[in-house]
């Protein structure tokens, strides 16, 4: 099957103070047409330098992209030049980011903003760049764009910028959409309003989502298939049933663990102990060993293989090796998508 | 618009009578008399000269004089030159200052400018230690001294320009270099500051996930945003040299506004100390006032029309 996105064995690198702080370790996935693919894990495991490879927006110095391919439609961007990289960006793939307060030019017009990577890549002229900078304004829901257009970002409430980052995002119609937390710096409300817009606006598109969240709640809500990241690994990957029903990985049940439930009998909150590893002398094993409650002697010393578990399924542990015990999930796992 | 510009006028204005005031007292509390001998005066003789000179009233009487004298566009006259008004000694002198004063402004900040850019930009790179540097090495050098040795490399040694004077323009070109190094090199250092600060901020990273070309990204999106806090050094620093550049008035024999207030403060001429005080309080505070406007030409965020965006 030929991959919309393809990312083979990549691994970023960030030369700081010294140290080599291997950010991403050889990651491996695929992103078809038209599909939502969620990364999720906590902070520091490596998904928005993920995403940032793929733009090609990895700071350099000190970032660097030390191996690996990413294929789109099966030309590697990582050989790109700077030239031939702008042009795929904002027209091919576009980006969502997580602040909305921030991603925006305060002394620019949102029109301008909008219109200038309508300008850019498909030539329009100043004047149907603006009628389709209204255009899309009316397409995220925002009142008003004939005047809106016209207004500053200060004028606008966080979730009616987040609103607006998403319509530059969106003005070339481009196959991939990376939304880098999207939801995170606004309101629960504003929240929901903002996934329902992404989600109608994939029906109506046909763009391909890459959904960057440590929040399984929007997960549920969006995505189709997910992959679980830790210490710059992807640690398993499914579809969102397989993974939120069937979760094989023992940092996929801390994560699923540590979402609140609505009707959980206990008011404490489930947390994961310890802190992520630190990559600039990543461990030699799996990098979860050292909080995983399940660690075993081998999984210090070598790094597990993948095992298939479906077609779609697959996880890196030890326990999933035909030696190890049997080791049930926790009944503390919720099912998101639920609430 | 109209409001407010109206209300910063009434501002301004109360600003201005404060510190006439305030320089009216301070000036009578200045030890010394205008009079040059007057430990070799007679008492009578004094008493004579001060009732020529209107001193001696009561203060209070001074004051409200010279302030009803203000309002009719009369600053006295200068002791020291045969009560010839102040009025035409400013008239005269000033446009020399500000003229020296523009011209290193506009060099000064042009260049400071598009160094702190290109020193920004290149952060950590050779060109921004270059740049860092040298502008270490101006700010660090009194003009004064800086001045000396350009008149001995290019007045001396090399004669290409004359070593003092105020005419023909080859006789600018030293004195506004002088002036003008200081200011490029602090504008390069708020700019180049400026400049790193912006281009770490997550608008600029929207723009080139737009596809927009480095220097698209900088030009459009850095280099505006980054301008906004420099207007507000440019302003104060605008009056600061057209006024204050009195050291290098003197190296060079420029007839300007800034060797007279020496002269009138050292001999007590109070009317010409209060005159070119006013006059500095007055561009002071235009320039201020003008720096608001531009702030918000700049900045939407700011824009001053009372909450409706133009």
């Amino acid at each position: 099957m030929d991959h919309l996105l393809e990312i083979k064995d990549l691994s970023v690198v960030f030369h700081i103070f010294g140290a080599d702080v291997q950010a991403v370790r050889g990651i491996s996935l695929q992103l078809n047409k038209g599909e939502t693919l969620a990364i999720v894990g906590e902070s520091g495991s490596g998904k928005s330098v993920t995403s940032k490879a793929v733009m090609g927006l990895i700071p350099n110095p000190p970032g660097e992209i030390a191996t690996g391919e990413v294929l789109f439609e099966g030309k590697d961007l990582v050989k790109y030049s700077k030239k031939q990289m702008q042009k795929v960006r904002g027209k091919d793939i576009s980006m969502i980011f997580q602040d909305p307060m921030t991603a925006l030019n305060p002394t620019m017009k949102i029109g301008k903003q909008i219109m200038e990577g309508l300008i850019k890549h498909q030539s329009l002229s100043k004047h149907d760049a603006k009628n389709r900078a209204i255009e899309l304004l009316q397409l995220v829901g925002i009142p008003n764009p004939e005047k809106r257009v016209d207004e500053y970002p200060h004028q606008f409430s966080g979730g009616m910028r987040q609103r607006v980052v998403i319509a530059i995002a969106l003005a070339c119609n481009p196959k991939i959409l990376i939304a880098d937390e999207p939801t995170t710096a606004l309101d629960v409300t504003i929240q929901a309003q903002i996934l329902d817009l992404m989600r109608g606006l994939q029906e109506k598109t046909g763009t391909a989502i890459i959904l960057i969240t440590h929040d399984l709640g929007v997960v549920a809500n969006l995505a189709q298939r997910v992959a679980v990241m830790y210490g710059g690994k992807i640690v398993e990957t499914g579809t969102l049933d397989e993974i939120f029903y069937n979760p094989k990985h023992p940092y996929t049940w801390g994560l699923l663990s540590s979402m609140p439930k609505l009707h959980a009998k206990t008011d404490k909150l489930l947390a994961i102990p310890g802190t992520p590893p630190d990559l600039s002398n990543p461990p030699k094993g799996c990098p979860f060993a050292p909080r995983c409650p399940h660690a075993m002697k081998v999984c210090t010393e070598h790094m597990p293989a993948y095992t298939e578990l479906s077609a779609t399924q697959k996880a890196a542990c030890w326990l999933l090796d035909e030696r190890a015990p049997k080791v049930d999930p926790p009944a503390t796992i919720g099912v998101g998508g639920e609430s | 618009m109209g409001r407010y510009i109206l209300k910063r006028v009434g501002y301004m204005l109360v600003t201005f009578y404060v510190v006439v005031t305030l320089t009216f007292l301070a000036m009578k509390m200045l030890p010394g008399t205008p009079f040059k001998f007057a430990n070799r005066l007679t008492p009578e003789q004094l008493n004579q000269l001060k009732h020529y000179y209107g001193l001696d009233q009561p203060i209070p009487v001074q004051y409200v004089h010279y302030i009803w004298n203000m309002l009719h566009g009369d600053l006295g006259g200068s002791f020291q030159y045969g009560m010839q008004p102040v009025t035409e000694f400013l008239a005269q002198r000033f446009p020399i200052s500000m003229q020296l004063g523009i011209e290193s402004m506009i060099i000064g900040t042009i260049l400071g400018i598009v160094l702190g850019i290109i020193s920004g930009i290149y952060r950590g790179r050779f060109l921004d230690w270059g740049t860092v540097t040298l502008t270490v090495v101006f700010i660090s050098i009194p003009s004064f001294i800086f001045a000396a040795i350009l008149q001995y490399c290019f007045s001396v040694q090399i004669r290409i320009f004359p070593v003092i004077g105020w005419d023909t323009p080859m006789t600018h070109v030293l004195p506004v270099i002088s002036i003008g190094v200081g200011v490029m090199a602090s504008i390069a250092r708020f700019m180049r500051t400026e400049m790193v600060e912006v281009l770490g901020q997550d608008y600029i990273i929207t723009a080139q996930a737009k596809g927009l070309s480095t220097p698209a990204v900088i030009y459009k999106h850095a280099i505006r945003n980054a301008m906004i806090p420099i207007v507000t050094v440019i302003g104060p620093m605008t009056a600061a040299v057209v006024t204050g550049s009195l050291v290098i008035e003197n190296i060079f024999a420029i007839p300007g506004i800034g060797s007279q207030f020496i002269d009138a403060i050292i001999t007590n001429d109070y009317p010409m100390i209060m005159g070119t005080t006013e006059l500095y309080a007055a561009l002071f505070i235009v320039t201020i006032f003008i720096v608001d406007i531009l702030y918000g030409v700049i900045d939407p965020r700011i824009r001053v029309s009372g909450g409706k965006p133009a």
